[in-house]
């Protein structure tokens, strides 16, 4: 297991694929409180590097296998820390940044505030982190914390959704008790309406399911480089239950925004 | 015995070692591990425990284990109810050069 000091954490990172510094670097971050960098190793992540991408999986503050801390856990924070990991891996061309759900408005962060750093934006299911996302955060946040505090909502999600889901609520609940995360993320620094700050590239993919998908539109209008695909029968869950359509909608992508970066 | 059910039986107990290790970390050490065992149901380790597992694995099998792929081609219900078993069965094929 690799572990690399950014600030003063230990985050843990896999990296597949060739690192030689001339293949395209696809950098997957994952979501919040259920996830960590397990959805991309057993998913995309193999299919990527046997196509000769060097990629750059990582554990989030607070998740997985990286140090938890009790406070810090504002966006730009995540977003500062991806920035160190990439310093510290000595990767400085651009990368694709891909992020499922809060992992896509991490790379919005860092296409906003680091534009050299970034090649494209791939973003699943995800929000850029506008004023309206840290609203939508606050609430369902504090809904979290509050739910999944009770062991009855726990014994209803095991009823309803099985042992899995419950277990995974747990493990949530776990994060959000022991940290500030559930304050922090609605005090972060958002970016404006119009997008402005996003100038690279970016591929948007919603399920038609999803409340998200409502935001077509307006990256449409306010990116000037802006693909979306929504996928027709599905939930927020795409990079789970759609892995292989996934996979292939952002393979072609990074190889169609690779040839310019490499140029 | 066959050669096969030799191997099979030494997996399996090198894999229970890395298990033993990863469950000691959360302070558990009573944990009764079989080919029977689920990962998720039984030992209650998270996907990012597969992932350690998964490391371990090729630290000491080397590249001709991937258990990365293994699980990258099964559904999800299939990874929550997989077995320690399954798990010793791949390694086994990998291993004889059949996975």
């Amino acid at each position: 297991m690799a572990k690399v000091k950014v600030g003063d954490l230990d985050v843990h990172v896999q990296r597949l694929g060739p690192s030689d510094g001339t293949a395209p670097v696809v950098v997957f971050v994952h979501g919040l409180l259920t996830d960590s960098l397990a959805s991309y190793y057993f998913t995309l992540g193999p299919a990527f590097a046997a196509q000769g991408i060097d990629v750059v999986m990582y554990d989030l503050r607070g998740h997985g296998r990286t140090t938890r801390p009790v406070g810090g856990y504002r966006l730009e924070e995540f977003v500062a820390d991806l920035d160190g990991l990439l310093t510290a891996l000595g990767i400085d061309r651009p990368v694709h940044v891909a992020g499922n759900s809060f992992g896509g408005s991490i790379a919005f962060g860092l296409a906003a505030s680091r534009p050299e750093r970034v090649a494209s934006v791939v973003a699943i299911e995800a929000e850029p982190p506008t004023r309206a996302w840290a609203g939508h955060m606050a609430e369902g946040l504090a809904d979290a914390k509050n739910r999944l505090a009770r062991d009855e909502v726990i014994g209803w999600i095991a009823e309803n959704h099985g042992a899995h889901t419950a277990r995974l609520s747990k493990s949530a609940y776990k994060i959000l008790a022991a940290t500030t995360l559930a304050e922090d993320i609605p005090l972060s620094r958002t970016i404006d309406d119009d997008l402005a700050a996003v100038r690279c590239p970016v591929f948007a993919l919603f399920g038609d399911r999803s409340g998200l998908s409502a935001q077509v539109p307006d990256l449409e209008a306010n990116l000037g480089r802006c693909r979306t695909v929504v996928l027709p029968d599905q939930g927020h869950s795409v990079l789970v239950e759609r892995t292989a359509e996934t996979s292939e909608l952002i393979l072609g992508w990074v190889r169609e925004h690779s040839c310019e970066t490499a140029a | 015995m066959t050669t096969e059910t030799v191997a099979a039986g030494a997996v399996l107990a090198d894999i229970t070692a890395m298990l033993r290790e990863l469950l000691e970390e959360y302070g558990q050490d009573d944990a009764e591990i079989g080919r029977d065992t689920k990962f998720h149901d039984d030992l209650e380790l998270e996907s990012i425990d597969l992932v350690t597992l998964s490391g371990r694995l090729r630290d000491h099998y080397g590249d001709k284990v991937n258990f990365a792929e293994f699980i990258a081609e099964r559904e999800l219900d299939e990874i929550i109810a997989l077995t320690v078993g399954e798990l010793v069965d791949h390694v086994v094929a990998s291993l004889d050069g059949k996975a």
